[in-house]
């Protein structure tokens, strides 16, 4: 008997730790690329675009962002890699807050991705909204696992974002 | 001389009376070209500075489609429903759909969001069981990723007068409405300059063939005037004030001015207290559509509509409605607006308006209340009754619809009847809170067992005591400090703690049962009173209240010992804020009703974003799930094991407080955090525990809600260990023939009495090595 509840306790333990699996098909990351338009850690932060948008900084001056944005697979199309496409149009359009509202539109969709929650930071962080900004840096994290590249990303930007505040 | 006098006075009154007549002419003329002109004045300056009281407008949560999301073709059917769409085999246009076994097909209408502008498009959507399986678009747009429905109105903030309408312009009217209304309102429209003694006597003469009055007199200009300036003054004296303004309208503004106010301005219907103005709101209200995809025959029936609102209710006198209907078209065809095949296709048309009213300002008073209280930090009464602002709030209808439908039976399944001879009181009440597990977003709130109960509010105003809710705080406060663990040995036995004012407080369990040596998750999972006080004595209650308001609660705390018990009192909305914390795994996200707030023309005002700020570290919050899941699992809550069976892992707390007046569940899956909790309006006891009342109500809800289960990534630092079954505190007794496997910190290791980690083999070590990746 004791045997078999010190059983399920671990099996139940076990599937504790290993039930994660992403809910949408979207939490690869693949290294950052820069583009060559963009301005080297000047301005804004660097957004590369999957597909060809016109990328431009945006308007309004910033602190010195996050040089790089790891970038994603963008096959299949999923929700949450349509709406990053929205984001990035917003962000170069200069659109901070409809940025971050479509950001969060692909978090209630996909609320266990990490690099949505890393690209939320970051529009928080060129907004100087520090402090909101390192809680969503920090969730990201959470969620990172073993995506070492995001993991780096995230870690960047908390240390500029300890340094700012 | 007298006679001269009177003479010369006889001749002063001939000279005198006329010139008395002419100073009085002059003086009317003078008095009537003031009055014209100050009429003049007042009716340009109120027509250019025309603006109409136009109520808030509240929205649901927008209905999201693509692959993977959890939605039925039920739920997609009704939502479809509750927008007006019609059902049709052949998908023409947008506002239409189709339904069969695994596929609905739907052309959207678009809708202007705060994120921007959702395009009106085709899209098959193919289900899955319950969920949806692809998105594909016709020929050009193909396979679809995402498409965003328009949202559900739920309710209005009207201004005072009542008021309601859809404002427009000319360009969003269809020309056969436009046609329809000058054919029978006022033909001759675009060639009289407000008043028309022609038409006066046209309508005369065809009132007097068709025996009884089927053609007006007053041109639109002067019903515009009359609505405008609304009164029941019947007086020659109006009359002739409303046709100077109606002049004074026609030289100052242009005939498009003129038809496009209205349109918006006449009268069409009264609901209750709310008037129904325009034909935009008239179109929805009175056959839940838009006016852009109404057929002809409707257009007419519409149009007909101005000359008597309650006697042509299409509901109401729907017999009249069709005449009065046919009579538009008659007027339409004669005059040439439409053919004779149109005519005859219209005509024969039955009336097909919709059953009941969209449903407004009493759908959801619970939710509706809070959304009040989160507006009102931002936004005074006034500008939510004048200005027509869009309110995008976080309601979920699928949620809040299926925990409405089912909580009086949840509830009723549970109370437990008056015992005979006992004075019978009210019945058991509830309330219900169910939040997005990671945003905060509140998804469904129940103020009372009743759907739609427009009454006391109990989800945002039942202050009462948590009982065992608070004991994760508890546990929580203890692994935070770093001197603890989940296999801390804690002791469950009597214990007197002195108070300040010299009393002394003597807890219990709520078994009367005492289970001396306990591990720190036991004392969680099966809810020991006695060795959570041993617990919250030694860390200290300030700590604890500290614990409280890291997970967002706000509310007095008086800082006595009884708080390691709950004796905290706290609204169901407020539990959900704290659990919302554990749920999001120690980040705080505060709750939301209110998403965004746009113009009426869809420009941002105002946006109320995600919250997150992280309050607990990651590894006790890991610690903290485990112990939490396992209340399902072998808790307080393993009686509903069966029940959600596949839906685990879960994580939750019973609650229960003295002499069993609350009983409370708070737990969380995946998605979301759901809240109950159920007592007496009067405190009376309910013969409920949280296991035996609010457990069951969640577990029932929860399930049709289809609550999916728990993810939750180790932190790096989280050890593996073993520990023997049965705690103690005395070395010799040591068991280590089946432990338990616990998530510990590194570097933390168990009491030497229950450490089972010495003296592993290789083999095991390996396995331990493989469980941790």
């Amino acid at each position: 008997m004791m045997l078999r509840v010190s059983v399920l306790l671990s099996l139940s333990a076990l599937s504790a730790c290993a039930t994660y699996s992403p809910q949408a098909p979207v939490s690869t990351s693949t290294p950052a690329v820069v583009t060559e338009s963009a301005p080297v850690a000047t301005s804004a932060p660097v957004i590369t675009s999957p597909e060809p948008i016109r990328v431009e900084p945006a308007p309004r001056p910033t602190t010195p962002a996050p040089e790089t944005i790891p970038q994603r697979r963008t096959e299949p199309a999923t929700p949450a890699s349509t709406l990053l496409a929205s984001v990035d149009e917003a962000m170069a359009a200069g659109d901070l807050e409809r940025a971050a509202a479509l950001s969060e539109r692909a978090l209630r969709i996909s609320p266990r991705d990490a690099y949505l929650w890393y690209r939320l930071a970051n529009i928080r962080y060129v907004q100087r909204q520090y402090s909101e900004a390192e809680g969503f840096a920090r969730r990201a994290l959470s969620f990172a696992g073993n995506d070492r590249a995001l993991t780096q990303q995230i870690n960047q930007l908390l240390t500029q974002l300890a340094a700012a505040n | 001389m007298t006679k001269r006098r009177v003479s010369r006075k006889k001749q002063q009154t001939k000279r005198f009376l006329p010139r008395l007549l002419l100073k009085l002419f002059l003086a009317a003329t003078v008095a009537v070209a003031i009055w014209c002109v100050f009429i003049d004045i007042k009716i340009r300056r109120d027509f250019e500075a025309l603006q109409w009281s136009l109520p808030a407008r509240i929205y649901a949560r927008p209905v999201e489609l693509y692959a993977g999301a959890q939605l039925n073709i039920a739920d997609l059917s009704d939502t479809l429903q509750r927008l007006g769409y019609r059902r049709s085999s052949n998908i023409s246009g947008p506002g239409e759909y189709s339904a069969g076994d695994s596929r609905v097909r739907l052309w959207t209408r678009g809708f202007d969001f705060w994120d921007g502008e959702e395009p009106s498009i085709y899209v098959d959507v193919n289900f899955l069981g319950r969920r949806i399986d692809s998105l594909r678009g016709d020929q050009n747009t193909g396979e679809l990723a995402l498409v965003r429905l328009e949202p559900v109105e739920i309710a209005q903030i009207n201004p005072d007068t009542g008021e309601d309408r859809l404002p427009l312009t000319l360009n969003d009217v269809p020309p056969d409405l436009l046609n329809a209304v000058v054919a029978v309102e006022d033909h001759r429209f675009y060639s009289h300059f407000g008043i028309d003694p022609i038409g006066i006597m046209r309508a005369f003469v065809t009132n007097l063939r068709a025996g009884g009055i089927v053609q007006g007199g007053s041109t639109l200009t002067q019903q515009l005037v009359k609505n405008l300036y609304l009164t029941q003054d019947r007086t020659f004296r109006r009359k002739v004030e409303e046709a100077l303004m109606a002049l004074s309208l026609e030289i100052h503004f242009s005939k498009d001015e003129i038809l496009a106010a209205y349109m918006n301005e006449v009268f069409l219907g009264q609901e209750g207290s709310r008037a129904i103005h325009g034909f935009a709101l008239a179109a929805e209200h009175y056959f839940g559509r838009p006016l852009m995809e109404l057929p002809l025959e409707d257009l007419a029936l519409l149009a007909g509509l101005p000359r008597g609102a309650s006697y042509y209710h299409p509901r109401r006198n729907p017999q009249r409605a069709v005449e009065r209907r046919n009579v538009v078209l008659s007027q339409m065809v004669n005059q040439g607006y439409i053919t004779q095949a149109q005519f005859d296709q219209a005509r024969a048309r039955p009336l097909q308006v919709a059953e009941r009213p969209a449903q407004r300002g009493s759908g959801y008073p619970a939710f509706m209340e809070l959304v009040r209280a989160d507006l009102a930090r931002d936004y005074d009464a006034d500008a939510l009754q004048t200005e027509g602002l869009r309110i995008f709030t976080t309601l979920d209808l699928r949620v809040q619809n299926t925990m409405e439908t089912a909580l009086n039976d949840a509830v009723a399944a549970v109370e437990v009847p008056a015992s005979p001879g006992s004075p019978a009181g009210d019945a058991l009440e509830a309330a219900m809170v169910i939040t997005d597990a990671s945003t905060g977003e509140v998804r469904a709130l129940a103020g009372s067992r009743r759907s739609g109960y427009t009454g006391f509010n109990r989800a945002m105003r039942a202050s009462r005591p948590i009982g065992s809710l608070v004991k994760p705080a508890v546990m929580l406060t203890a692994l935070e400090t770093g001197r603890y663990t989940l296999a801390s040995v804690l002791k469950d036995e009597p214990v007197t703690i002195p108070l300040n004012n010299r009393d002394t407080w003597t807890p219990r369990n709520y078994d009367n049962q005492m289970y001396g040596d306990v591990y720190l998750f036991d004392a969680l999972q099966r809810s020991m009173n006695l060795a959570t006080v041993d617990l919250g004595m030694e860390i200290g209650v300030p700590n604890v209240i500290n614990t409280l308001r890291k997970l967002g609660f706000d509310g007095p705390v008086q800082p006595y010992p009884s708080v390691l018990l709950g004796s905290v009192n706290m609204t169901p909305l407020q539990v959900a804020g704290m659990y919302q914390t554990l749920a999001s795994n120690g980040f705080r996200s505060p709750l939301r009703a209110v998403e965004a707030v746009t113009t009426g023309s869809g420009e941002r005002l105002a946006r109320y974003g995600i919250g997150s700020e992280q309050v607990a570290d990651p590894t006790s919050m890991f610690q903290l799930e485990w112990a939490m899941q396992g209340v399902f699992e072998r808790g307080t809550a393993r009686a509903m094991l069966n029940r959600l069976d596949r839906r685990l892992p879960l994580a939750g707390k019973t609650g229960t407080t003295n002499d069993l007046r609350d009983s409370w569940f708070a737990g969380y899956g995946g998605d979301l955090v759901g809240v109950v909790w159920l007592g007496h309006d009067d405190n009376r006891e309910t013969g409920l525990t949280g296991s035996s009342g609010a457990l069951r109500v969640w577990t029932d809800i929860m399930n049709r809600v289809e609550i999916q289960p728990r993810q939750n990534i180790a932190p790096a630092d989280v050890s593996w260990q073993r520990v023997s079954a049965q705690a103690t505190r005395n070395e010799s007794a040591r068991d280590c023939r089946s432990p338990l496997m616990l998530p510990l910190r590194e570097g933390q290791s168990a009491a030497p009495s229950v450490n089972c980690e010495s003296g592993d083999s290789v083999i095991e070590r390996i396995f331990d090595r493989l469980r941790n990746l």
